[in-house]
Formats: C-alpha cells, structure tokens, sequence
C-alpha cells in the first residue's frame, strides 16, 4: 500500500540509526583477497621418481642395451632415431622384463622440459624405471 | 481513482552482493591454497602428465643458469649440506624447466654418491 499522495511532507517513519560501516571491513577482506591470490601457488606440484646413473647399477643389467638420447629436437635409441610415437614401443621391445630399467642420457643442450616430455612418453608406455645419466 | 506509484528504485547499487561474491573468493583461496613456499630464486618447474603428489620436504632447487640451494646453502655447499641431513626421505630435484637436463643428471650422480634416499624431480603436474 504505497502512501504516496496522501500528504507529499511526510517522509515515513524515521529510519533507523545508521548500521555500522561496512569499509573498513570490506578493506580488510579485500587484503587478505590479494594476499591469497598472490601467495598461493595453485596445481599440485607432481613428481617423477627417477634414479641417477651409479657404479652400482650395471651389476644387475639384464637385456639388451636400452639407452635413449634425448636431444633437443630427436629421440634416439640405442643411437637410432626413432619417431616418438613409436618410442615406447620401441624400448618395450627391448625390455627383458616389464618393469626393467631404461637409460636416458640427455645431449646437446636439452633443456629439462624436453626431458620430462619424453619421460613422460615412456611413462605412459608403461616404462617407470627410468635411469638418467649424463 | 487511487494509482499506486510504482516502487522506489533503490539508491545505487547495493554493496551486499558484492561483499558476499568477494567472501567466497576468499574462502575458495583460503581452502585452495597452498602458501608457497619461497623459492631462493625464481623458477618454473616443468610441465609433466605425472599424477605422484610431491611432498616438498627436502628440496634442492637448481635454476635455470645451473645455480643450486638447499635450505641456506648455495652452490656447490649444498652437498655436505645434503650429506648432513639426518632424514632418509627422497631428496625432491626442483629444478627449472629450462635448466640444462644434462646438469640435472650430473647432480643426480653426485646426489647418489652421498645419500642412498633415492631423488624425484618435481614438475608441475596435470
């Protein structure tokens, strides 16, 4: 029921006293807003286990070779190119065993990226011990 | 015959629906995050499809020009440092994306000669 019209000089009931300010809160809030979005770090950090080259590791070799260079632009087996979609396979074939371990020697300059990029190939073949030496 | 006039439009803009999308932010990053933890220099860890959750316990940063920290240590310090730690948890590699990959085989080597704990290269996973 609007009250409009009847009398233009009555402005209602008095209002109610002011609520608290809200500013300073709103302030505050935004901070720690920014201060979230600035120091947090988002995604999970993962990692890939791998294990480095040692005197150790040649006693118990079994197999044929598998040595995988990683260059910057090619993938080698055993100092074959190889395409690296048929990479996995390619190293499988050479596995005495499932689980057995495969050698990554990084060449000319490949930076860490490229690395994990061809890790991850051989990870996703099925090849999870991985040996990197120099 | 009495019209009512239509409602008063309210002054401005009310500030409420804002405080309450910026409270959800807030809560949404102060249960998402993870206070990084600050690194000794600037680095990107690479990209990798590994789903293994890293722990961040012992990590040896390395940048991308080859530098190396552990916890106070820098440069070629790091390896006492290292060999002194009384933990036989997996040392964590945080290396640049961009560091050279044949260095981080050469201090895998050298981190082998003095720990049996094994390594993990950290990357950003997917």
């Amino acid at each position: 029921m609007s009250r409009a019209g009847d009398d233009i000089l009555d402005l209602g009931p008095r209002r109610h006293p002011r609520r608290m300010s809200m500013t300073p809160m709103i302030d505050v809030v935004f901070l720690l807003l920014i201060f979230f979005m600035l120091a947090s770090r988002f995604g999970m950090d993962a990692v890939l286990p791998v294990a480095g080259g040692a005197e150790g590791a040649a006693s118990d070799w079994q197999g044929a070779p598998r040595l995988v260079d990683v260059t910057p632009d090619t993938v080698r087996v055993n100092g074959t190119d190889t395409a690296e979609t048929a990479l996995a396979a390619a190293v499988a074939d050479l596995l005495p065993e499932p689980d057995a371990a495969v050698i990554l020697r990084p060449r000319d300059q490949a930076d860490l990226q490229r690395l994990v990029a061809v890790m991850d190939l051989l990870r996703d073949g099925g090849l999870t011990n991985l040996i990197l030496i120099e | 015959m009495r019209i009512d006039m239509p409602p008063r439009k309210p002054r401005g803009e009310s500030i409420i629906p804002m405080i309450n999308v910026v409270f959800l932010l807030l809560i949404f990053f102060l249960l998402t995050a993870q206070i990084a933890p600050s690194t000794p220099f600037p680095l990107t860890p690479p990209d990798s499809r590994s789903d293994i959750p890293a722990q961040a316990r012992d990590v040896l940063y390395v940048s991308a020009k080859g530098e190396l920290a552990w916890n106070e240590a820098r440069g070629e310090a790091v390896w006492p440092e290292i060999a002194a730690r009384d933990s036989d948890t997996a040392v964590e590699i945080r290396a640049d994306a961009s560091a050279s990959a044949a260095a981080v085989a050469a201090h895998l080597k050298q981190l082998r000669t003095i720990t049996d704990a094994g390594a993990q290269l950290v990357v950003s996973g997917g």
